[in-house]
């Protein structure tokens, strides 16, 4: 164990992170140039599928945040042997805060209330916009906002990122600082969240309110954060260092949380459904009427069966949880379905009739293809544990048994 | 049923690593009709003595989907078929709001399933049992911890399997009256 | 005081004080039961509470007899005080769950000093809330007509209605947290019948206890039920005040209908569950010398539960507040607008105080681990969890759509000696519990110490 602790080279991620890092920039930078020349050519749906593919990266970079700051306020060997994993996901909150510019190029396509009112056709929607718009749904607030929200995410991941380093020269400091950043964290992280999804998602339809709406889609983020963190343990555990740490206690805790988060977030979205079904009330329940008909529907109960009903039962197994293996392939397509609930909430504000062009693919990949880039990049330039910090023990001491 | 005096030898021991490790070698020594009593849970025990079925699992999902599904029928048929009534337009079959019930059901009946399905499979309530024949055994509830070897082993003996017991550690090993 | 922190905070502080063996923790905690003398303060406590459970009865009695128009409820205020304190005793209910059955699957073994009576708590919660629906139909002694089952009027209950959900969530929760309790209760029975020398305990105990031996199957098979009890009560306890909250959210009186109530429910029922666990914790752990085991660590944890689910409520008023702007509904607007500056503000202000400003003094972790200082901030949580349901319940229904249907409410004296009678139902049977059965899990307080750990 001290041979490991004094040799910082075998903490660090296998050769096969650099390889995908530059893969990942190969197809980020070709699937980008194609978006752009999409984005030219049909700038509607370059800007739709480019908030999907944008709200889709965010939430495993935000959630990966969040569960980090879990991780420094409870411990526990399952936060700590992918702390650095976490760690590496919530530093791209730079690379989605330039990510995000391109928006604010397309808010007229985007959203209704950046448009001239005069020529909105629904009278009762122009004079509820009429108030709305001046008060708080203006392009000017909304970048405002945003910036509120980028400084703040910008902060906490780069004061965890800042100790989190220090922890790699010895002596360590107490962990303290830690919990005292995080308590607060989670505060503001909840906060900023639910009015960037105000914001971003739910002003498409001004008229549409809906009071846990942030919450439906913070714990999408958090799936999204556990599901990508058990992805890419998997790749790593093939090799050193993670081959040594990776036990099936944590794997096995991992998968409880990916099982907690799928029950809450069918708990959220079936109380939303119930409470808006129940009331029937014409500004809500035509957010689902949109949803539910003309092939949209088909996508909501596949978001039933296998985003909530299948994923549940297969996560009830404990042989399941504990094979890393099996795990990972639930994780990635749990990955997958968070980008089709995200394409459910978005695109039907669009496409009456169910609809995925080619712009909620090709900008997804390249979003993505960038963001894996950076986030391997990330992951290569610090060790994957911090060896000196007290809470490593648990994860270098030899599994027994 | 073969009504023996003797029901079986007991030996007491000291700690749940003596006791662990006394069911673990009467096992290997050949004896299958083995059983072990302590105060608390004590991980492997079970497994030592040479029990691997626990069937609770599937008495409980069994009365989980039990009450599930007729939590459901019940009320697809009392709001379509028996009792139709319209209440603000809903449909009859208003699946969205028959799921609370059909949930409540479903934890009810698989909880009632579980306790009553371990009662059950371990023969509770038993008011007499031979091992309270036992003065000490008593202690079987605060810290004292019991192996016994029951004399329907074919292996059993009073006097071998005293002297194995003794061999083990055991102490106060004494023959249980049926 | 770095040292104390990591005591606080990690898993690894002791959760039971060094020194005891299976022995001294079985006699320290089943001679309260058993050999512990009355004491004079049992009898003076146990006496008040009774005498208020008597005024309960009375004024039950009184309401058989002349109907619900002796409470202050009238339209348009039709559920007054009924349903707000049916929803403040679940709520205080839920910790109990929460304690034994979330912090099992999460293996925190420090809830093992607390779950028996915490538990216990949530059984006699959910009693007290269970008498207010009943008495509150109007003809009590045909509330049966509550549940699904064939009769000659050829009538059903309806099932889209969230009443009927409550009916089927408070049933399986009272008889599910009985179960768990029971269960959990079997061993320490048979403790009790063998440590008990006096005939008559010792048969009780005994028929109770239903012949436990504590044979490795029983083991085996009781600890696999155990589990899966608690994994079953784990959504159940959130799916009762999720259906609380459904009493209110499916309906579209301002001020009810909101999506966020379901989870910004449940976290206020375990807010007010915890506090009510440290209120009967602080006490308990003074007078029975239990400090042993009912250490520093259990007030911090109890308190940052309390401080976490605190936040997430303030998170729904937030979320409330600004959506009651934001949508631009006149009558949600107005909802808000009636809360801050209606008849009510008093009481909102009140709430507001109570459960978001005064207990964020629980940052605090040197006031955490104060007993005395968390006993009245437990308090000021419970009576502004209070509050919370009177604004809700009243509030959204003296001004609703229609300025001629607006009206006010004042509770009568039947309504508080009903209200303050439940309380007094709630200590008498925590007085009676601490004295008959052991408060604290024997069995399971066993597993924790040292020596209980199988070594190879």
């Amino acid at each position: 164990m001290s041979a490991a602790r004094a040799n910082q080279l075998d903490t660090m991620a296998p050769p096969v992170a650099r390889i995908i890092q530059s893969r990942s920039l190969v197809i980020g930078l070709i699937f980008a140039a194609i978006s752009i020349i999409g984005g030219f050519l049909r700038p509607d749906e370059f800007f739709r599928g480019y908030l999907l593919a944008y709200m889709d990266w965010l939430g495993v970079t935000l959630g990966s945040m969040v569960i980090l700051m879990i991780r420094h306020l409870t411990g526990g060997g399952w936060g700590t042997v992918i702390r650095r994993i976490l760690g590496a996901a919530m530093r791209c909150v730079p690379l989605m805060t330039i990510l995000f510019v391109p928006i604010l190029f397309g808010l007229p396509r985007l959203y209704v209330w950046a448009r001239p009112l005069d020529s909105m056709a629904d009278k009762h929607l122009r004079e509820h916009l009429q108030e709305i718009t001046k008060s708080y749904l203006s392009v000017n607030g909304f970048i405002v906002r945003a910036a509120i929200y980028f400084a703040i995410w910008n902060l906490l991941s780069f004061f965890l990122t800042k100790w989190s380093r220090e922890q790699d020269q010895p002596p360590v400091r107490d962990n303290n600082r830690f919990k005292v950043l995080s308590g607060p964290g989670l505060i503001l992280y909840a906060f900023t969240v639910t009015f960037a999804a105000i914001d971003w998602v739910m002003s498409i339809d001004p008229s549409w309110i809906s009071t846990i709406y942030g919450l439906v889609i913070l714990i999408g983020q958090l799936l999204s954060a556990m599901c990508f963190a058990i992805v890419v343990e998997r790749i790593l555990v093939k090799y050193k260092p993670m081959s040594d740490w990776l036990k099936p206690e944590f794997v096995h805790d991992h998968g409880k949380w990916m099982l907690t988060f799928i029950m809450v977030w069918a708990y959220f979205s079936f109380s939303q459904w119930l409470i808006i079904w129940a009331g029937n009330l014409p500004d809500e329940i035509t957010w689902y009427m949109r949803r539910l008909n003309d092939g949209w529907g088909f996508v909501g109960l596949w978001l039933v069966v296998f985003h909530f009903a299948v994923p549940f039962v297969i996560l009830l197994s404990r042989p399941f949880k504990r094979d890393i293996n099996r795990m990972a392939w639930l994780a990635v397509w749990m990955l997958f379905m968070r980008y089709l609930d995200l394409l459910w909430n978005i695109e039907p504000n669009f496409s009456p009739t169910f609809a995925i062009t080619w712009a909620d693919v090709v900008v997804s990949i390249a979003v993505g293809g960038l963001w894996m880039w950076f986030f391997f990049r990330n992951l290569n330039s610090m060790p994957l544990l911090p060896v000196h910090d007290v809470d490593a023990n648990e994860v270098l001491e030899p599994a027994h048994g | 049923m073969k009504r023996a005096p003797i029901y079986g030898t007991m030996a007491e021991f000291d700690s749940p690593t003596a006791l662990v490790a006394a069911a673990h070698r009467t096992h290997e020594a050949g004896y299958q009709k083995v059983d072990a009593y302590s105060p608390f849970p004590i991980e492997g025990l079970a497994e030592a003595v040479g029990f691997h079925k626990n069937r609770v699992p599937l008495v409980t999902l069994i009365g989980g989907l039990i009450g599930g599904l007729s939590g459901y029928l019940l009320q697809y048929w009392v709001s379509t078929s028996s009792y139709p009534v319209n209440v603000g337009g809903k449909p009859y079959h208003s699946w969205p709001a028959f799921i609370i019930v059909t949930f409540e059901m479903t934890i009810l009946f698989a909880g009632i399933s579980a306790v009553f399905g371990m009662l059950a499979l371990n023969g509770l309530p038993m008011p007499y049992h031979p091992v309270f024949n036992v003065p000490r055994f008593a202690f079987a509830t605060k810290d004292r911890f019991f192996l016994i070897v029951f004399a329907s082993d074919p292996k059993y003996s009073p006097a071998e399997t005293r002297r194995f017991l003794e061999s083990l550690g055991g102490r106060a090993i004494s023959e249980v009256p049926d | 005081m770095d040292e104390r922190i990591e005591h606080a905070e990690g898993a690894r502080a002791p959760v039971i004080e060094p020194g005891y063996t299976f022995g001294t923790v079985t006699d320290k905690i089943s001679s309260i039961v058993l050999t512990r003398p009355m004491s004079n303060g049992w009898f003076l406590g146990f006496g008040v509470a009774f005498l208020l459970t008597m005024m309960m009865l009375y004024a039950m009695a009184y309401l058989f007899v002349k109907g619900v128009g002796i409470w202050g409820v009238t339209i348009p205020i039709g559920w007054g005080f009924a349903i707000i304190n049916f929803v403040w005793w679940i709520g205080i209910g839920h910790a109990g769950t929460l304690i034994s059955a979330i912090l099992l699957l999460l293996r925190q073994s420090w809830r093992n000093s607390i779950n028996r009576f915490a538990e216990a708590m949530t059984l006699f919660a959910v009693s007290a809330a269970g008498i207010f629906p009943l008495i509150h139909v109007g003809r009590p002694w045909l509330a049966y007509w509550l549940f699904p089952y064939p009769n000659s009027m050829g009538v059903w209950p309806q099932f889209r209605s969230p009443l009927i959900w409550d009916v089927f969530a408070v049933s399986t929760y009272a008889t599910i947290s009985l179960l768990f309790w029971f269960v959990g209760l079997i061993p320490d029975l048979a403790t009790l019948r063998d440590r008990s020398t006096n005939r008559g305990a010792k048969i009780i105990y005994g028929i109770l206890a239903m012949g436990w031996r504590g044979s490795a199957r029983h083991w085996d098979r009781y600890e696999t039920a155990y589990l899966l009890l608690a994994g079953l009560a784990t959504p159940l306890v959130l799916s009762v005040h999720t259906v609380v909250s459904f009493d209110f959210a499916v309906g579209i009186v301002p001020g009810w209908h909101t999506t966020i109530f379901p989870p910004y429910f449940v976290a206020g029922a375990i807010y007010s569950g915890f506090a009510m666990v440290l209120m009967l914790a602080i006490p308990i752990r003074k007078l029975y010398g239990l400090e042993d085991f009912i250490t520093e660590l259990h007030l911090q944890n109890a308190a940052k539960v309390m401080l976490a689910t605190g936040l997430i409520v303030g998170y729904g008023y937030v979320i409330e507040a600004f959506m009651g702007w934001y949508s631009g509904n006149r009558y949600d607007a107005f909802t808000l607008w009636n809360r801050l500056h209606g008849p009510y503000r008093w009481e909102y202000y009140a709430l507001l105080m109570c459960n978001i400003v005064i207990p964020q003094v629980l940052w605090i972790r040197k006031l955490r681990s104060r007993p005395i200082a968390l006993f009245f901030v437990s308090l000021v949580v419970l009576v502004g969890m209070w509050l919370e349901r009177f604004i809700i319940v009243v509030v959204s229904l003296h001004r609703d759509f229609l300025t001629s249907s607006w009206g006010m409410y004042y509770p009568t004296r039947w309504d508080w000696m009903t209200y303050i009678g439940t309380i007094g139902m709630f200590l008498a049977a925590m007085f009676l519990f601490v004295r008959l059965l052991p408060m604290i899990s024997i069995f399971e307080m066993r597993t924790l110490l040292p020596e209980a750990e199988v070594k190879e």
